[in-house]
């Protein structure tokens, strides 16, 4: 079987958000790490591979930081990787990293494709569909279950009130929601393993992408702000019941909730 | 050709609150852009739902039935949505922020090689209109346009963040049924739906969330929640701890790797609130926190707190409330 | 003139020699077979400074230090031994005068002599009858009985009894005229009085030759029952540790031929641990205030100790003759091969040793505090549970968070590190990064920079180190978590790398000098730290406290406090550090406070259960260790519980709130007391 999955590093979900002056966010000191959606994904690949036999390949778009990221994969249980990094990658959205992988996954063999369904960061949810629907093949989005049989898969699929069970032939596309496996702790020999496992660099040239079809996004950020400081902290003082009276007759009369 | 569409999320035949959102600021959009609003549905049997869709601001009501539309197949309906983008060519294209939403308009995107923003929860209408989101889990907002050329704007948007229109009951939808053969293959074939009804409100749609933690101790206790949430027609939900705990299924948490929710009134029991669970409730309207720890962090972002065991609150608070409510 | 006859009414005495040999050659076989099986063991360094082992095994063993820390038991022992003691130097005398002709058993030491050996001989009666009582009638619970016991005591009676039988039989044969300076022996003598000589004569031989063969029996037994622990006991004591209290072999993680770290198979402990197992006699002491047994985890440091020693004895065996080299025909080689395998496919960890009791101990010391043989009980849990983190990857998930918390934010509760000094907001505290040119730095610590509770006690102690005029910095978010958790988790990876980053930035700036106020930083910076080249002069800051009062700099006037507190001492200052003693003279010189002492305190306090990384964990088996010792701290009815630790503050926090008579008893740290008692300018 072969395994494809895609990752993305984010900024570790503590950081601290901090913008600079113009109105950009400031990565100095942020701690880098495998992106938390992306890492039930490799897990379920992992545990795919332990299952069926295989090889799990990484693959993910970023710049060179990306390696600790994929050899965390390594560590995992992944055997190999590919990232692919370009200067003229600065400006890119969705559509351009959708395009790119795409165009990355035509030169690599896959039965199955996961990913995490969003990322911690810019969370668009985007991307799964849009590799699925350049590739032409099936997807299932938010996924807490994959069973495989032959060439196909059954995927349980979150809905907004409850779950669809969805069949699709492979070669598919998944994309991970928290659930879908608990990436696992890795194990001294994995950390030892990672350091010797063939990380490639490609480049736009390499994956066959036109770096001019990929200089700009179909949208842009163009800057970021912060969220207006919320005033909380008041604490209705007195005696329980009392307090309980006073705070229903605010939500009502001052917040105007009720 | 122009337009403003909005895609209209329906299940069972019933409207998502968020729908109307969309709308009220669909209009908004129309009239800066000078074009007009019109509401979209695919499905079978809905013609329905034109009605509400008319009174609620839509100019027409573009309805494509057939079916292969009956259930949502995700290849089947990007197909057929796309047939009908490619022929009447809007500028903008809104999708609710739902499972159906987040599946769809990528994947309409994606056909039409242009842009897409998700879960926008603010427009600014300037010389360009600029899409205002979350990102990093709601620590700070990224302000996103559109390429010239990437037509239509693809966009999804977050529930309760816009507000819906007065309804102009009675006026009668202008229809337009819409005829295609694009169905693309059948990628997909769903073997099951299980749908957890819980009999209340859903939690991104509700207007009053009650949720509980840590404090409650254990499974039976929510039934001290629960009769809050019945007095005030309340959805429930929990933090990461009761999920874990098994007090609570995983589509109620409430937080960073669970449902992001803003409904006016956010009561949280029994809740710490560390940042993971404030990325999922951190924009309600208004917090109201109950816990017996005074160093508690969430008591420094709720509106209003008591410092009190959650026992001896929520039963006399939802007394309280019966009795404000049947005040009128 | 004052003597006897040596072999009165015995002849053949030369049988003595074969059959003493005889005895011997068991011994010998015996101690032999053990040895073989203690070199499985790993390597280990314990004969260094040898002079000083040499010493510390005689205080223990004649000065029964350990062992008199519990009375009745400890008197017992002690008269066992001595009496044996003496009985054997004296049999020694005697064979010097029969074999070698050095006579000495004549005159007035002949008499002190005869007097000694019936003291001795009735000493050592009573510490068996105590023993016999105490095992059989009081049944405490940490004794288990089973035939090796029985045959042990009855034995070293009736080898006592049979020789003051046959002594009061030759007081009356031999009308022994200095019979008075045998007592016991002439008591003995009144019972025969009746005898006719030849009776006497028949009897006498029939009970010295009974009394030697036991003798000659007990020697030869010695390695195949827990009297053993004659030899190994004192052998365990002169090899223990003389490295600080909490010390744990630092692995090489360099070395990528290894395949496996941690302990899963018996040879991969060392030799000196598996020497443990032999040294351990169920006194079950270590049980005795071992918070996880207490609190009914599944986890016994003597059950412990003795199903490694079952294991050891299962595929020991096996692996010895796997190791010796095949000289004869095939069939012996078929047979080590089958012995091989069945030894290679034996594993510790979930057969022998279940993995719950692995991850339910503290690392509070008691047992090792307690064990009158240093058996050491609590590097072995963690070699075990590096096994089960390194190799398997496999532990509670709530581990794994505290684990990934510490790698991507520096410290187990995953607070953002970028936030590490915002507890010193608005106290103009300045970083090294600012202004390195102070003389401590203050180790803030984890606990102290992120949770809401502790990061009162820094400002407290920051509060003291101003009003003291102490010159001090702190490393703010430079610092990073001591790596203290991780190790005890048995993470040695992670622990290393936070201790090498650490490591790297303290001597980046210099740091001589650190105060610290939690007990797990000062503990792992003055102990642990070293191993990999940190070398800091380490001081806690009740120690400084107390230092600054004796040097004047800082005086305590109470600030109007009224407190009887419960003092608890922390494992990690008190048994770890041996510091009892000045934080009781820092709280007693405050006017106002006074101090109650809980039941279970100094080396015997009883853990808040936050140790050993369990302060990560969920507790779901059995009692709640926190909830046990808030317990005993309300018993003294106190107004409030002092700690000299975060994690015992957290614990205490928790624990005390839940009893409704604790609602109105406060939880300090000590330097929280100590800042509001300040004298201030």
């Amino acid at each position: 079987m072969n395994i494809v999955v895609l990752v993305k590093q984010t900024f570790d979900t503590e950081a601290k958000i901090v913008l600079d002056g113009s109105g950009n966010i400031d990565p100095t000191g942020v701690n880098l790490v495998l992106d938390p959606y992306s890492e039930f994904a490799v897990e379920e690949g992992i545990r795919i591979k332990e299952r069926l036999g295989g090889e799990v390949t990484i693959l993910c778009v970023g710049p060179d930081s990306a390696q600790t990221a994929i050899r965390q994969a390594f560590a995992m249980g992944a055997d190999k990787g590919y990232l692919i990094k370009d200067d003229q990658l600065a400006g890119g959205d969705s559509s351009v990293t959708a395009k790119i992988l795409a165009a990355a996954l035509g030169k690599i063999p896959h039965d199955i494709i996961l990913a995490g369904f969003k990322s911690v960061d810019s969370g668009t949810a985007q991307l799964v569909p849009r590799v699925a629907e350049l590739l032409k093949v099936p997807h299932v989005h938010v996924v807490t279950k994959i069973d495989i049989d032959g060439s196909k898969a059954v995927a349980t699929k979150e809905i907004d009130d409850g779950f669809e069970i969805i069949e699709v032939a492979l070669p598919a596309v998944f994309s991970a929601q928290q659930g879908l496996a608990e990436p696992r702790y890795p194990s001294m020999k994995g950390i030892m393993q990672a350091k010797k496992k063939p990380l490639e660099t490609w480049t736009l040239d390499n994956v066959g992408v036109d770096a001019a079809a990929v200089s700009t996004g179909k949208t842009k950020v163009i800057q970021y702000t912060m969220p207006a400081e919320r005033k909380g902290g008041r604490i209705i003082e007195g005696e329980v019941p009392d307090a309980i009276k006073e705070l229903v007759q605010l939500t009502r009369n001052e917040a105007k909730v009720i | 050709m122009a337009g403003i569409w909005v895609f209209v999320d329906q299940k069972d035949s019933k409207l998502k609150k968020v729908i109307f959102e969309m709308l009220g600021e669909g209009k908004k959009m129309a009239q800066h852009l000078g074009e007009d609003l019109s509401a979209v549905i695919l499905g079978k049997d809905i013609e329905s739902l034109a009605g509400p869709l008319a009174e609620n601001g839509a100019d027409k009501v573009i309805i494509l039935e057939d079916d292969k539309l009956a259930g949502y197949t995700s290849n089947v309906y990007a197909s057929a949505l796309t047939a009908l983008i490619k022929e009447h060519q809007p500028t903008v294209v809104l999708f609710a922020n739902s499972s159906i939403g987040l599946d769809l308009a990528p994947a309409v995107a994606q056909k039409l090689d242009t842009g897409m923003v998700a879960d926008v929860t603010e427009i600014l209408y300037g010389d360009q209109i600029v899409f205002k989101r979350p990102v990093y889990a709601g620590k700070a907002f990224a302000h996103v346009v559109f390429d010239d050329s990437a037509r239509p704007i693809v966009a999804t948007i977050r529930p309760k963040m816009f507000i819906a229109p007065e309804p102009e009951a009675g006026k009668s939808p202008q229809v337009v049924k819409a005829v295609t053969s694009e169905f693309g293959d059948l990628r997909q074939v769903i073997r099951d739906v299980v749908r957890k009804a819980s009999g209340r409100v859903e939690l991104t749609e509700a207007d009053v969330v009650v949720s509980g933690g840590r404090g409650l101790k254990n499974a039976e206790n929510f039934h001290v929640l629960e009769n809050l949430a019945d007095v005030l027609g309340a959805a429930v939900g929990g933090s990461r701890a009761a999920i874990d705990e098994g007090w609570l299924e995983s589509q109620f948490q409430v937080g960073q790797t669970g449902k992001v929710v803003a409904p006016s009134l956010y009561i949280a029991a029994g809740i710490s609130g560390a940042i993971q669970h404030v990325a999922g409730m951190g924009s309600s309207k208004c917090i109201v926190a109950i816990n017996k720890d005074p160093e508690a962090p969430i008591f420094n972002m709720a509106d209003y707190g008591i410092v009190a065991d959650l026992f001896d609150v929520l039963p006399v608070m939802t007394e309280e409330f019966k009795k404000i409510l049947a005040e009128g | 003139m004052p003597t006897r006859e040596l072999f009165w009414q015995i002849s053949n005495h030369w049988l003595i020699y074969p059959a003493f040999l005889l005895s011997l050659i068991f011994l010998v076989y015996g101690v032999m077979k053990r040895i073989k099986l203690w070199r499985l063991g790993q390597p280990d360094q314990r004969w260094d400074a040898l002079a000083t082992r040499i010493w510390d095994t005689l205080v223990e063993l004649l000065g029964h230090r350990k062992i008199l820390r519990d009375k009745f038991p400890g008197l017992m022992h002690l008269f066992i031994f001595w009496g044996f003691l003496v009985l054997t130097i004296g049999t020694a005398i005697v064979a010097l005068q029969a074999d070698f002709h050095i006579n000495t058993l004549y005159g007035t030491f002949y008499l002190i002599f005869s007097l000694a050996m019936d003291l001795a001989g009735l000493v050592a009666i009573i510490g068996i009858l105590m023993a016999i009582y105490r095992r059989y009638i009081v049944k405490p619970d940490r004794l288990d009985n089973n035939s090796d016991d029985a045959v042990s005591l009855v034995l070293i009676l009736v080898i006592l009894v049979s020789g003051f039988i046959a002594e009061g039989l030759r007081i009356i044969g031999t009308n022994d005229p200095w019979a008075v300076w045998s007592p016991v022996g002439n008591f003995f003598a009144a019972i025969f009085a009746g005898l006719s000589p030849d009776g006497v004569a028949g009897a006498f031989q029939f009970f010295w030759w009974s009394h030697f063969v036991l003798a000659m029996f007990f020697i030869g037994y010695l390695p195949y029952s827990k009297l053993f622990h004659i030899i190994t006991g004192t052998l365990n004591i002169a090899a223990a540790s003389n490295q600080p209290a909490g010390h744990l072999a630092l692995i090489d993680l360099e070395d990528e031929s290894v395949e496996s770290y941690g302990v899963n198979k018996i040879e991969e402990f060392t030799w000196k641990q598996l020497l443990d197992e032999d040294a351990c006699t169920r006194c079950g002491r270590c049980q005795d205030n071992c918070p996880a047994y207490l609190s009914e985890k599944p986890l016994s440091p003597k059950r412990l100790t003795q199903d490694l020693k079952q294991y050891l004895n299962n595929v020991g065996p096996a692996l010895v003759q796997k190791n010796t080299p095949v000289s004869a025909g095939v069939s012996q080689e078929v047979a080590a091969a089958t012995a091989t395998e069945a030894a290679d496919d034996a594993t510790i960890i979930g057969s022998t040793i279940e993995e719950e009791a692995i991850w339910s101990c503290t690392t509070c010391r008691s047992c090792m505090e307690q064990c009158p043989v240093k058996i050491e009980h609590v590097p072995k849990i963690v070699d075990m549970r590096r096994y089960l983190v390194l190799t398997e990857s496999s532990f509670a998930p709530e581990v794994q968070l505290a684990f990934r918390n510490m790698e991507n934010n520096s410290n187990p509760w995953g607070v953002g590190w970028a936030k590490r000094a915002e507890w010193a907001d608005g106290l103009d505290v300045k970083t090294l990064e600012e202004d390195k040119d102070v003389e401590y730095l203050y180790w803030v610590g984890c606990a102290g920079s992120f949770d809401d509770r502790n990061k009162k006690v820094s400002k407290a102690v920051v509060s003291i180190l101003r009003q003291a005029g102490i010159s001090f910095g702190i490393l703010g978010t430079e610092e990073k978590c001591c790596g203290d958790s991780a190790r005890r988790l048995g993470n040695e990876y992670l622990y290393q790398s936070l201790a090498m980053e650490n490591i790297e930035t303290l001597n980046g700036y210099g740091v001589k000098k650190i105060i610290t106020h939690c007990p797990h930083c000062f503990n792992t910076l003055k102990n642990d730290y070293p191993q990999m080249g940190g070398n800091y002069e380490v001081i806690h800051h009740t120690e400084l406290i107390n230092h600054l009062q004796k040097q004047g700099k800082l005086r305590l006037n109470g600030g109007g406090q009224q407190l009887k507190l419960a003092y608890h001492d922390s494992c990690y200052l008190g048994r770890y550090n041996n510091i009892y003693a000045a934080p009781r003279e820092v709280l007693q010189s405050i006017p106002g406070i006074s101090i109650a002492e809980m039941e279970r305190n100094h080396a015997a306090s009883f853990c808040c259960g936050a140790g050993g990384g369990r302060m990560w964990m969920e507790e779901k088996v059995g009692k709640r260790i926190n909830i046990m010792r808030s317990e005993q701290a309300l018993a003294l009815e106190p107004q409030a519980v002092a700690t000299n630790c975060p994690f015992c503050l957290a614990m205490f926090e928790d624990g005390i709130k839940s009893f409704e008579h604790g609602e109105a008893v406060k939880v300090l740290d000590l330097a929280e007391i100590v800042a509001e008692a300040m004298e201030k300018n």
